[in-house]
């Protein structure tokens, strides 16, 4: 007997923002001001707010609890005009369909003030539900979510101390005497390098031979020495050892039966007789 | 007549059914509601003192008004001028009592503190000209002991805040 098992998921939970107005008389529509809740998934149902308003009987004053629109506009307004009024702590609440608050403008929250008087102790807070799941890799348990593949592992730049300019500077010479010197030496060594090319360029015309000679010498001197090195292998000597066999058998007779020897001879000259017979 | 009504029986029994009652029922919901937002409570600041006052050690009562319709209602409220149950007194007390709006959902009511009467020494009566909801503090003092200032006996003290909605 199988039983249909029902699942139900309840993935949204109930509850108040924090003031929205706490750190004064405009906010912003983010978990700094919310909550935790305050981030997408969040779905406003309704506010509630409250404030004193401070004033003389004669005084004109308004006093505006609003909230702008993601793209201009209104998600909610509320006007009260407390001109000619008494001063008096007003609490005020209304309902309002599911709401993302993607709507909401970020920094849309605000109590405007036109006229004289002040608004003092104002407490802003948002109805709602939150859907934990509205992000389904936020948690687990929620429904689509995709396990997520292992991170790559990190790549890290290899360090090259030879390209590290710090370490060329730290490593620079600063004997300008040394320097100095090396560069003399340098340039005196190509100064004499171009003083024997122009020698031997001054010498073509004279005596063309004398660079033949050279030519013909250096070609060999070159064989002579890969003559050198290939005969030191013909000339070596591998040291060997001759392992003796210490085994001597004393008794040199066969233990076998006469007839298996003599029906082994008889075939072996039956095999010579095959043989010889290839060649007749 | 318990003859005549036996008689009466028996002629229905043998005629047709000429009339029937025809019932219309109805019920109202309130338009006025009174709910308790904040209980009270004394504190004793001294031995013959019993007060609502915060700064006292005590709580002051707030009752909220739900109306929905306008002109239609009066909020009365009483603080008390006796104990409901207390220890068993051996001087008189006196009760002082002070009703005051503290809140409310529209600046349209901000009037009615300076619009309300009191019929009676511990009664305020406010007219609930603007529908909506509004919110009534209830502050209670009461002296033990007149000028001799006589210690309330220990024991536990309650007292009454009556509020109503009266129509106009």
């Amino acid at each position: 007997m199988v039983w249909p098992q029902l699942s139900y998921s309840f993935d949204y939970t109930f509850g108040v923002t924090n003031n929205a107005a706490a750190f004064g008389n405009t906010w912003s529509m983010t978990p700094q001001y919310l909550g935790a809740n305050g981030v997408d998934g969040m779905e406003i149902n309704g506010i509630i707010y409250q404030y004193t308003a401070v004033k003389d009987k004669e005084d004109d004053f308004t006093v505006t609890v609003q909230n702008e629109k993601e793209g201009g506009g209104y998600v909610f307004q509320d006007k009260e005009d407390w001109s000619q009024k008494y001063g008096m702590t007003i609490r005020k609440s209304f309902a309002l369909p599911y709401t993302p608050l993607a709507i909401f403008k970020e920094d849309g929250g605000a109590i405007v003030t036109t006229g004289t008087g002040s608004v003092v102790n104002p407490q802003v807070v948002y109805l709602h539900r939150f859907n934990r799941c509205f992000d389904p890799q936020s948690d687990p348990n929620c429904t689509g979510y995709v396990t997520p593949l292992p991170p790559k592992p990190p790549e890290f730049d290899m360090y090259d101390a030879l390209e590290d300019e710090f370490v060329e500077e730290a490593t620079k010479e600063t004997d300008q005497d040394l320097i100095d010197k090396e560069e003399k030496e340098k340039e005196e060594s190509e100064e004499k390098e171009e003083e024997e090319d122009l020698e031997i360029l001054l010498a073509v015309g004279d005596n063309p031979l004398t660079m033949g000679d050279d030519f013909t010498q250096s070609s060999i001197i070159a064989q002579m020495n890969a003559a050198l090195n290939i005969s030191s292998y013909y000339a070596a000597k591998i040291p060997s050892i001759v392992y003796n066999e210490p085994l001597v058998m004393k008794e040199q007779k066969s233990l076998g039966n006469s007839k298996r020897i003599l029906r082994s001879l008889g075939q072996d000259q039956l095999h010579n007789q095959m043989v010889e017979a290839q060649y007749q | 007549m318990k003859k005549l009504t036996i008689t009466l029986s028996l002629m229905l029994a043998f005629s047709p059914v000429l009339a029937e009652n025809i019932y219309i029922n109805g019920d109202v919901s309130s338009r006025c509601s009174i709910v308790q937002d904040t209980a009270g409570r004394w504190g004793n600041p001294s031995a013959n003192v019993l007060t609502t006052l915060p700064a006292s050690g005590g709580q002051v009562p707030i009752i909220r008004f739900d109306y929905t319709l306008a002109n239609a209602y009066y909020a009365s409220i009483s603080t008390p001028i006796s104990f409901s149950s207390s220890p068993s007194l051996t001087d008189s007390t006196v009760f002082t009592g002070v009703v005051s709006v503290t809140q409310t959902s529209s600046s349209d009511q901000s009037g009615y503190q300076a619009a309300s009467t009191t019929p009676a020494a511990n009664t305020r009566q406010y007219g609930l000209t603007i529908a909506g909801s509004t919110w009534f503090s209830a502050t209670s003092v009461a002296t033990h002991g007149g000028g001799n200032n006589t210690p309330f006996p220990s024991g536990s003290y309650t007292g009454i805040v009556v509020a109503s909605c009266i129509a106009m």
